[in-house]
């Protein structure tokens, strides 16, 4: 049973525990930053930031709303990414947590490829071409812990669990956010294992909340190694 | 806070106003979530949408500075709509109390005021003319149906009939209809049963009417009954890990350990302190627990010097330092007189004054008067570097500084008390890094040579340094377990106390026990019951919750007085003993009864503010053997009328020192008339001056701490917020061509600070009388020392020279700004 | 000291020995296993309160038995009653206050005029103020006041701090203070 994570937005204060406790538990160096004019920094996801909490501030209805959403890499059940790199000392599944893993072997790969697979704009790279995001802290997993971002939530906004319950407890929530918030959904619930609740266009949280198809899937020559199932990809190990 | 963290959960209203919780107390958003998963409003009154207006239900902006109008509109909507709960607010609160014929209330001025010619104080009350009537027995009146017109209840009603939704609007700036949504939503909370709690912090304290704004919001959560039940009660969110324990021992000029006075000059006796502190009440249903007083001050001073304490030397009170009887030794008075030259030698352990302190350029400029300093931290910062300052010239600065480096709290053993009065025990990581020590064994060595030089030299007044108990060490290192159990206290002898024998040397098992005679010590009462001879009770971890579940976690840590969890707590319960709320109760009489009647003493739940029989049987007869629930006050009502208030016994809307607004709309006193006020040339001011026109404000962001001292030299934090800021609207942004993210200075009359511009749909100008008054806020995290840029300043620099009356707390909240592009 | 069993989740019963996988900690996808080994594994661990606002968030420190003996990781305590586990972006960068290189090691002094910072030994440093203290204070020690009233106090120093102590610290602080006969006893709650 793949785990999954799911972050309801609607009760995220934005406090940003959440981001550096990413930083801590990975031993992430901080980057040097300036104020934009907003509270949010970095700007982007990097090499070194895996979990960015994105600011933004609507009126909506009439009313202000300051959306704040944790982005982070969505361990997608069908990930382009990997599929894309076909190297499973690259990118491979943990076949117990279905956590999509970067290793250093990821350097070896053209990782503007890679990351224009990604339909939600996660992978970063290093100078040297190595790619690195959220890696669902797998140690932690594996040791019976919650990923470090979703032990250090105050509010519950991160739930951590087996992908049945986690997904049964999205929809059940979602039901009851949408009294208060009729347009409220989840994001790409079937699709990832990092399930987001919204209570707004998830345009305006972010780009690449929901999958942008104008970008990300795969290309001609990844679709064509997938059809072919495992037996090629048997081949390739 | 009345009640504690996780009893926010029991809340059905919860508001949040004068603090920013989801930003500045992250966690408490556990409990605040909870509450409203079940059902609770959250509202956010803020002149800025903040992360904790951006989850609330009702988010209301207003004008700095103007808490106490929109408080008074509320109280005036309780009592207009009857929407208050009458059986608490008679029984309970002192609203029967009748008034004497001298209180009056004119045009903003209380009777008895008069002006003061040299300052820094404005002026001051005579606060006998606010006294009650007495009947033979020297018990105050009462009209228990709450209608003779000198009742408290009757003044209160007419004192706030002024206090109308226009008149409110117009000076507050907040749209009428959010007053109503705010109040009509509040005011719900005031059914039997329903609870409203209040979240604030400094955006409360920090004015000239602070504590007055604080006591509107306990004047409401009386008359709705929110006092003493769970998910109610008045909760100042605390800003640091250990500010409710620093304050419990009373590292404050005006208390001793545990509330007690510091002597005034005139107490020239151990009697006549007694005497003077210890209230009296003819009333025998008040417990008026402040009667104890006695032992609690003979116990601390027999804790300060041990053996050397006795009855024969007055237990050493004549040690102790005496303050000149009408003066205030405050924060502000000491950076007045080290600026005048006045103070020679000064400690900052732990804290950055030259970042922290309001009008800080004043700060700053003093310390270059003092011959020493010394400096306690874990970083280099803006106080110990002074001398290196902007603008400061190191070969023309005498001061000899020293600056000490702390271990971090993970590096030591000790407790600390939280907001909700829990002292927790923490233990040891680390040992310090290099040669850095914990603060306790670098005071103990202090204290040690200190001594040591005074018994090989001599010198003046030896005795209180001689005779001081120290001895909190084990094998030459400071032992936090041994200063813990003296705070806590121990029998000093073999006595026999309720019946029992008590053996010298033994821990003293809570304050019931503490003696006057010198028998028992405590060097603070309100934490004796925290270190017995059952253990430290601060280090325990059980998971057991109340029956009911509301949260109260008994025998998790320790928190004063007795492990109370709610204080207050008799006022949750009916004159019957029986909880106003049945499914969340706190406490409830569990005693036997006959023939209508209690006869046996019995309550469950939460440790019961005494443990007292109910003030009246089931049959609804009263009991002569009850106590009322208010047992801290004299006459144990809790007090709508307040007449030990400085600047009056109700409160009452003035301006901030500087504001926009040139004459106050409720009245002809501009400002308070009590406030304090500092006046040499460095503390200037300028009210509706057309150099400064837009209001100032100071906050904290969630990233960074205080002065950012503990926060700014790391890497991880400074990421996400790097520099120092200033937050705007639109429309001022476009009024003043500021770009976002653009560079502009912030200038008060007092200093200038470079920021960046967030230009924000969180802040909107004000409607404020007939004009639009804009408003800006700053965080003030930051100081020159860190980052290495030296360019991000200190916002005290823009701050205000005034407090509030009653406790000095600087107006840090409310000023008058200009902001213009670099 | 003694720690509840932490709220495990657990998945798939021990956790197997085997290359770390972290991040980037390691270069190839682990062949059998793909359960790594926790960095805090031969740590030891110690509970704390957090230092930070007055919420009292409780959290595990994770010190180095190996090595230097220093914090390798802090995280919030899932056995503390307040917060469960959780901790703001303050509670969660505790590791980097202690392990900070910008943090002071040593006594320093500055003496007058000077611009500069010099080490000095806490020796040197401790006596060096007790004679300062001792001097300013007796020096301008007040027995009576301006009304002849006994105050047996000092105005020439004062002191401010400080709530970043421990109840015991305080308490000790406050006595070593009043006994010296200062008045001008302040901290962060009047601001």
């Amino acid at each position: 049973m793949s785990k999954s994570i799911f972050i309801d937005t609607t009760i995220c204060t934005g406090c940003r525990g959440c981001q550096v406790a990413c930083k801590q538990w990975h031993d992430l160096p901080a980057e040097k930053t300036k104020n934009m004019g907003s509270f949010q920094n970095p700007q982007d996801l990097s090499f070194k930031t895996y979990k960015l909490v994105r600011m933004n501030e609507e009126i909506i209805n009439g009313r202000l709303e300051w959306l704040f959403f944790p982005d982070q890499c969505r361990h997608c059940i069908d990930a382009p990414c990997l599929e894309t790199a076909f190297d499973e000392n690259a990118i491979y599944r943990d076949t117990q947590t279905g956590a999509v893993i970067y290793t250093k072997v990821t350097r070896n790969l053209d990782a503007d490829e890679i990351i224009g697979s990604c339909p939600y704009n996660i992978p970063r790279k290093a100078q040297d071409n190595t790619l690195a995001k959220c890696d669902l802290c797998s140690d932690r997993v594996h040791n019976g812990l919650k990923p470090a971002c979703v032990t250090v939530c105050p509010s519950g906004a991160m739930q951590f669990g087996d992908r049945d319950r986690i997904l049964s407890i999205a929809k059940k929530r979602l039901g009851k956010v949408k009294q208060k918030f009729s347009k409220a959904m989840l994001l790409n619930p079937e699709d990832v294992n990092v399930i987001y609740l919204v209570g707004f266009d998830p345009k305006l949280y972010a780009d690449y909340a929901v999958a942008s198809s104008d970008r990300g899937g795969l290309s001609r020559s990844v679709a064509l190694r997938k059809m072919m199932g495992p037996f090629t990809r048997m081949m390739r190990v | 806070m009345t009640n504690h963290w996780i009893d926010i959960k029991n809340s059905d209203c919860i508001l949040i106003m004068g603090s920013n919780a989801a930003e500045n107390h992250p966690i408490s958003f556990k409990y605040v979530t909870k509450a409203m998963e079940k059902g609770a409003k959250l509202i956010s009154v803020d002149p800025r949408f903040t992360r904790t207006s951006s989850k609330a239900d009702i988010y209301a902006p207003l004008r700095s500075g103007t808490d106490i109008a929109f408080l008074g509109g509320m109280i005036k909507y309780l009592l207009d709509n009857k929407l208050y709960n009458k059986e608490y607010t008679a029984a309970y609160t002192n609203a029967p109390f009748i008034v004497g014929k001298a209180f009056e209330f004119k045009d903003g001025l209380f009777s008895g005021y008069k002006k003061n010619e040299e300052g820094p104080s404005l002026g001051s009350y005579d606060k006998s003319k606010w006294a009650f009537e007495m009947d033979e027995k020297g018990i105050p009146k009462m009209d228990r149906t709450l209608k003779n017109k000198r009742s408290v209840f009757q003044l209160l009603k007419a004192h706030y009939s002024r206090y109308d939704l226009d008149k409110v609007s117009k000076v507050t700036g907040t749209p009428k209809q959010d007053l109503l949504k705010v109040y009509k939503t509040f005011a719900a909370t005031g059914a039997t049963g329903k609870a409203g709690t209040i979240m604030y912090a400094m955006g409360w304290t920090q004015h000239t009417v602070g504590t007055q704004i604080i006591r509107a919001m306990a004047m409401i959560q009386l008359l709705l009954g929110n006092m003493g039940v769970a998910g109610g009660g008045v909760n100042a969110l605390r800003g640091e890990s250990n500010v409710q324990g620093s304050t419990d021992h009373c590292l404050l000029w005006h208390i001793w350990p545990g509330y007690l006075k510091t002597p005034r000059a005139s107490n020239t006796s151990l009697d006549t302190y007694n005497a003077k502190w210890t209230p009296r009440t003819n009333d025998p249903l008040s417990a008026n627990w402040w009667g104890n007083y006695p032992k609690y001050s003979v116990s601390m001073l027999k804790s300060f010097f041990g053996e050397n304490a006795r009855k024969s030397n007055q237990f050493g009170y004549n040690w102790l330092p005496k303050v000149d009887d009408g003066k205030a030794y405050s924060w502000f008075d000491i950076f007045d007189a080290m600026y005048k030259g006045d103070v020679k030698g000064f400690f900052a352990w732990g804290q950055n004054p030259a970042c922290s302190g309001s009008n800080a350029a004043k700060v700053r400029k003093a310390m270059e008067n003092l011959d020493w300093m010394v400096n306690v931290n874990i970083f280099d910062n803006e106080t110990g570097s002074f001398w290196k300052g902007p603008g400061k010239d190191p070969s023309k600065i005498r001061t000899e500084v020293f600056m000490l480096p702390a271990a971090v709290s993970v590096e030591k053993e000790g407790s600390i008390t939280n907001s909700g009065r829990w002292m927790q025990w923490r233990y040891q990581g680390p040992k310090p890094l290099g040669n850095s020590r914990p603060d306790g064994d670098i005071i103990m060595e202090l204290g040690r040579l200190l001594k040591k030089e005074y018994k090989t030299s001599g010198g003046v007044f030896q005795d209180p340094i001689l005779n001081l108990k120290w001895d909190y060490e084990t094998n030459g290192a400071y032992d936090p377990h041994k200063a813990a159990k003296e705070v806590n206290g121990y029998f000093t002898k073999d006595v026999k106390v309720k019946g029992k024998l008590c053996k010298k040397g033994t821990l003293v098992p809570s304050f019931a026990w503490l003696q006057a005679d010198g028998s028992t010590s405590s060097g603070n009462w309100l934490y004796c019951n925290s270190y017995t001879e059952k253990g430290n009770m601060s280090a325990r971890r059980s998971k057991k919750d109340a029956p009911n579940n509301i949260g109260l976690y008994p025998e998790f840590a320790w928190c004063w007085p007795v492990n109370r969890r709610i204080i207050y707590n008799r006022a949750s319960v009916d004159p019957k003993g029986r909880p106003w709320d049945k499914k969340d109760w706190v406490i409830k009489f569990a005693g036997d009864q006959k023939d209508g009647k209690y006869v046996s003493k019995k309550w469950i739940g939460d440790v019961p503010d005494g443990g007292w029989y109910p003030l009246e049987n089931p049959d609804g007869s009263k009991r002569k053997d009850s106590k009322y629930p208010f047992i801290m006050r004299k006459h144990g009502h809790a007090q709508i009328f307040g007449p030990g208030r400085t600047d009056g016994p109700f409160p009452e809307h003035y301006e901030p020192l500087e504001s926009p607004v040139e004459k106050n709309f409720f009245s002809s006193q501009r400002i308070n008339p009590a406030a304090v006020v500092y006046t040499t040339k460095l503390d200037v001011y300028a009210t509706c001056d057309p150099r400064f026109p837009f209001v100032g404000t100071t906050y904290r962001v969630s990233e960074h701490w205080q002065t950012g001292v503990m926060t700014r030299p790391q890497a991880w934090l400074m990421e996400m917020q790097p520099d120092m800021f200033v937050e705007m609207s639109k429309d001022l942004a476009k009024l003043r061509g500021i770009k976002n993210g653009e560079r502009v200075n912030v200038t008060s009359a007092r200093g200038t600070v470079e920021c960046t511009a967030i230009v924000t749909k969180r802040f909107k100008p004000f409607s404020v009388g007939y004009a639009t008054v804009h408003q800006v806020g700053v965080p003030w995290h930051y100081g020159w020392r860190w980052p290495a840029t030296g360019k991000e300043e200190s916002a005290n620099l823009l701050t205000p020279p005034a407090g509030d009356p009653n406790t000095r707390i600087p107006e840090t909240k409310a000023f008058m700004v200009n902001v213009t592009k670099l | 000291m003694k720690l509840n069993r932490r709220d495990f989740i657990k998945i798939s019963g021990a956790a197997a020995a085997g290359v770390a996988v972290s991040g980037l900690g390691f270069d190839l996808k682990p062949v059998k296993s793909h359960a790594g080994m926790l960095k805090t594994r031969y740590a030891k661990e110690s509970i704390t309160i957090c230092c930070y606002c007055a919420v009292g968030c409780g959290a595990i420190v994770h010190t180095s038995k190996r090595g230097d003996g220093r914090v390798m990781n802090v995280e919030g305590d899932p056995d503390h009653v307040i917060n469960q586990g959780s901790l703001c972006s303050k509670g969660s960068a505790i590791k980097q206050l202690a392990e900070n290189e910008n943090r002071l090691t040593e006594p320093m002094y500055r003496a007058p005029y000077s611009d500069k910072w010099q080490t000095v030994s806490w020796d040197w440093a401790l006596n060096t103020i007790a004679n300062r203290v001792k001097k300013t204070r007796d020096m301008n020690f007040e027995k009576t006041n301006a009304k002849g009233q006994t105050v047996n106090r000092t105005t020439s120093i004062a002191s401010v701090g400080s709530a970043a102590l421990d109840n015991e610290e305080c308490w000790i602080y406050q006595t070593l203070m009043r006994s010296l006969g200062l008045v001008y006893i302040e901290h962060q709650a009047r601001i």
